[in-house]
């Protein structure tokens, strides 16, 4: 199946071949695009990227070789977006707990009701897009505070904090009148009218942004 | 006068007296009886050159040579008047069995002869009779012989068509006597008086040539391929013989055959062996009824009561006492039978019971094996039922949806098909697994029962070590003749075993097994690495209920040490070198002793 770029895809990933076919076709049916994957080392020799519309990872915990939890921490390590939902099989519950600590997203202990498999793959796709929606906020912001020099990007995080003119002058030891250019600037290049709306900015670019 | 007769006379007789009893020590004289059947004349020239070089080899003797016929040397014998005889082998098959005469020596024709091939028939007929080509072809015609007494010259050759179906007795063909000699049977021959003759082995030969015959003026019927020196219608029958009458003493037998066996051929070429087997002579004239077996021919009750009332009577009193013994044999058999029947039926159902109580054994080992596995074995199932219930969600959700396309259909429905076939797979494996069953032995390569074992493990619980099997080339190929199931059973518990070492020890090894050859039986070696047992706990493995584990029943190893002795083997455990571990070692008989497949029911 060629994977269509504005749908959610959904990648199974379990070396049952009977099994791995089931869920695709359950997911199909209510209308999910799913890929199969024999196993993690598959997956990563496919590397795919992430679709603007969303997606997951359907993940057995157990599988020859590169377990689940293996490739969970390798797309971590990656910077992959995707959440991921495990399956486990009988007396896996020590694994699934550690793989929940691993920031899985959830699991499903096998063998699963449809529905509960359905539901957790719907918001997973969820969670997906608003991981997604949240990076881009962030991109667009860094984008924003990049146009600014590095004197202002300083008289705009000191002005986000709520000091006044005078007080950003005394702390970076120049003139209220040149704190006065630097915050026109800033309002000007930012689009922003007031402190507050700058903070907002700065915290969207970097959540850690004004410690 | 008196005293001078009395004083001259006595001496003289005393001397004589004396003589007398000189000579009588030993005795001089040897007298020999030939049979003359060509008459006196022919026979003083044809046995005088023997009579001569025998005197030459038995110095001191006086041969005193004398001819007969049939009767009239049965007659001199009977008399004691002969101490040696030499005649036809027909002639002296008879004598031995009436005068008890013993062969002493066989005439052979020249020294390539086997004396047990001497003497034969060639029947004859004018090359230019071509209506006559064979034995069977004289049917209805005359054949020419020279007397019915004549062994070679026509006892053979009757023998031989009574063999293929003709008999001359009745007419068939009908016998024309000439006499002696045999030359007569030639001339009838030749000149249409008789439409074939018997001439003895050899005879035409010589006629041929010393030109009295042309070659190829007469023909031989059927002549024989297996006889080379002369063309001959029959088998060739032992030479004449030369025998010892009852009384001869045995001393003067051995320097007679001496004699006889040192002598150099004669003008004909004929000379004296050991004695043949005349056996074949006592055969041919049985069949033909005449000689010794002539009263064959008296079939006249009267005169058979006679002759052998004794022995009717001797056998009659046997067959009623045979009878009377079989009765009571019978009998004894009867009882003692119903006896055994009763001891083999009380021992098969004490066997029976003992097989019932050992299956029983087996069946709950092998149901503790499942329950320890059987958290595993749920998953193995789970697997296809989950994928069956998928499926079978999805058509429902696709046709609520109404997107249920006819090849999606299709292929759901066979996903949900084949997962079924799985799960019933796997079923059928626990269920021939846990039930009883009957005893099987067959022939199976030892080396993939313990890889099957191997797999069977790997499937049934996640994380068990490898099993790693080794093998050399030297025990690669003999088979084992064992119940497959058992031992996979006996190795299955092995490796639990192995396991549950290991995972205490914390480690994770393969498992390995070793195949090897024990004298007639095939070693098997399962080694594990795990912590090992003291020697006392050891010993103690085998027994029933005797466990380390904190869940464990006790009975595997016992059953397993059941299994392996039902094979006929032993096991045992030894401490792993280099430890530690445990060594755990049983045999298992090879195929090729064992009979072909067999099935025991129980």
């Amino acid at each position: 199946m060629t994977a269509s770029p504005d749908m959610p895809v959904i990648h199974v990933v379990d070396d049952e071949a009977p099994f791995r076919r089931s869920l695709l076709f359950l997911l199909e049916s209510v209308g999910w695009q799913a890929v199969g994957h024999e196993s993690a080392e598959a997956f990563l020799a496919v590397a795919p990227a992430f679709p603007a519309a969303g997606g997951c990872i359907v993940l057995d915990i157990r599988m020859p070789r590169v377990s689940g939890l293996e490739l969970q921490r390798r797309l971590q390590a990656a910077g992959s977006s995707f959440p991921v939902i495990f399956m486990t099989g009988h007396g896996d519950v020590e694994l699934a707990v550690q793989a929940m600590k691993d920031g899985a997203l959830d699991f499903l202990q096998k063998p699963f009701k449809d529905q509960l498999f359905l539901d957790a793959v719907e918001r997973a796709v969820q969670v997906s897009l608003e991981r997604h929606a949240s990076q881009r906020r962030q991109g667009e912001a860094q984008d924003i505070l990049a146009r600014l020099s590095a004197r202002e990007r300083e008289v705009a995080r000191l002005l986000a904090l709520g000091l006044a003119n005078k007080e950003v002058a005394r702390l970076l030891g120049i003139s209220d009148n040149t704190v006065h250019v630097h915050r026109q600037h800033v309002m000007e290049k930012t689009a922003t009218g007031s402190a507050a709306d700058l903070a907002r900015l700065i915290l969207r670019a970097d959540p850690r942004g004004l410690d | 006068m008196k005293s001078l007769f009395r004083f001259l006379v006595a001496p003289l007789l005393m001397a004589l007296f004396a003589l007398a009893a000189w000579s009588a020590e030993p005795p001089r004289q040897v007298r020999i009886g030939v049979l003359a059947w060509q008459g006196a004349e022919e026979a003083q020239v044809r046995w005088s050159a023997l009579m001569d070089q025998l005197e030459d080899k038995l110095p001191g003797r006086d041969l005193v040579l004398r001819h007969f016929d049939l009767d009239g040397m049965a007659a001199a014998l009977q008399a004691g008047e002969l101490d040696f005889v030499v005649t036809n082998p027909g002639h002296y098959v008879f004598l031995e069995a009436g005068s008890g005469v013993s062969r002493i020596a066989t005439l052979i024709a020249d020294a390539s002869t086997d004396p047990a091939h001497v003497v034969g028939s060639a029947v004859v007929v004018l090359d230019e009779r071509r209506d006559i080509r064979a034995l069977a072809d004289l049917k209805g015609r005359t054949l020419a012989a020279v007397s019915q007494d004549a062994f070679g010259g026509y006892q053979v050759a009757w023998a031989e068509l009574r063999r293929i179906g003709l008999n001359p007795e009745q007419g068939q063909p009908q016998p024309v006597f000439t006499d002696f000699p045999m030359s007569r049977v030639v001339e009838a021959v030749l000149n249409g008086d008789a439409d074939a003759g018997v001439l003895r082995a050899c005879l035409l030969e010589r006629l041929e040539q010393d030109g009295t015959l042309r070659p190829g003026q007469l023909r031989v019927l059927s002549p024989r391929a297996d006889v080379r020196h002369c063309r001959v219608s029959a088998p060739l029958y032992p030479g004449w013989a030369f025998a010892a009458a009852p009384g001869t003493p045995p001393a003067l037998s051995r320097d007679v055959l001496v004699a006889l066996l040192s002598l150099s051929p004669d003008a004909a070429g004929q000379s004296w062996s050991v004695p043949a087997d005349y056996h074949p002579v006592h055969e041919l004239l049985q069949d033909l009824q005449i000689g010794p077996y002539a009263f064959l021919r008296e079939t006249a009750w009267p005169s058979l009561w006679e002759r052998y009332w004794p022995w009717v009577s001797g056998l009659v009193l046997m067959l009623l006492a045979w009878g009377a013994y079989t009765l009571h044999v019978e009998h004894l058999v009867q009882r003692r039978t119903g006896e055994l029947t009763a001891a083999m039926d009380a021992g098969q159902r004490l066997e029976a019971q003992l097989r019932e109580g050992q299956q029983q054994m087996d069946h709950l080992s092998r149901l503790s094996i499942l329950g320890e596995l059987s958290g595993t074995l749920a998953h193995e199932l789970n697997q296809p039922l989950a994928a069956i219930g998928n499926y079978a969600r999805s058509l429902l959700r696709r046709q609520d949806s109404g997107t249920l396309a006819p090849a999606a259909l299709r292929q759901a429905a066979e996903e949900i098909a084949s997962e079924s076939e799985r799960a019933a797979g796997i079923l059928g494996g626990i269920r021939a697994f846990a039930r009883k069953r009957d005893r099987v032995r067959e022939a199976h390569d030892p080396a993939s029962l313990v890889r099957e074992a191997g797999r069977l493990f790997a499937g049934m619980l996640p994380g068990v070590p490898a099993v790693a099997v080794h093998q050399n080339a030297e025990t690669a190929g003999p088979k084992v003749w064992v119940d497959p199931l058992q031992v996979q059973q006996v190795l299955l518990n092995l490796f639990k075993n192995a396991w549950d070492a290991q995972q205490a020890a914390g480690c994770d090894a393969p498992i390995e097994v070793s195949l090897g050859r024990d004298g007639e039986r095939c070693a098997l070696e399962v080694r594990d690495h795990g912590p090992g047992l003291p020697p006392d706990e050891r010993e103690r493995l085998f027994e029933a209920f005797f466990t380390t584990k904190p869940d464990g029943l006790g009975l595997g190893l016992s059953i397993c040490k059941t299994i392996v002795e039902a094979h006929g083997g032993d096991i045992t455990v030894t401490a792993a070198e280099p430890g530690p571990g445990l060594v755990f070692r049983f045999t298992l008989p090879l195929a090729d002793e064992a009979p072909a497949d067999s099935r025991e029911n129980s």
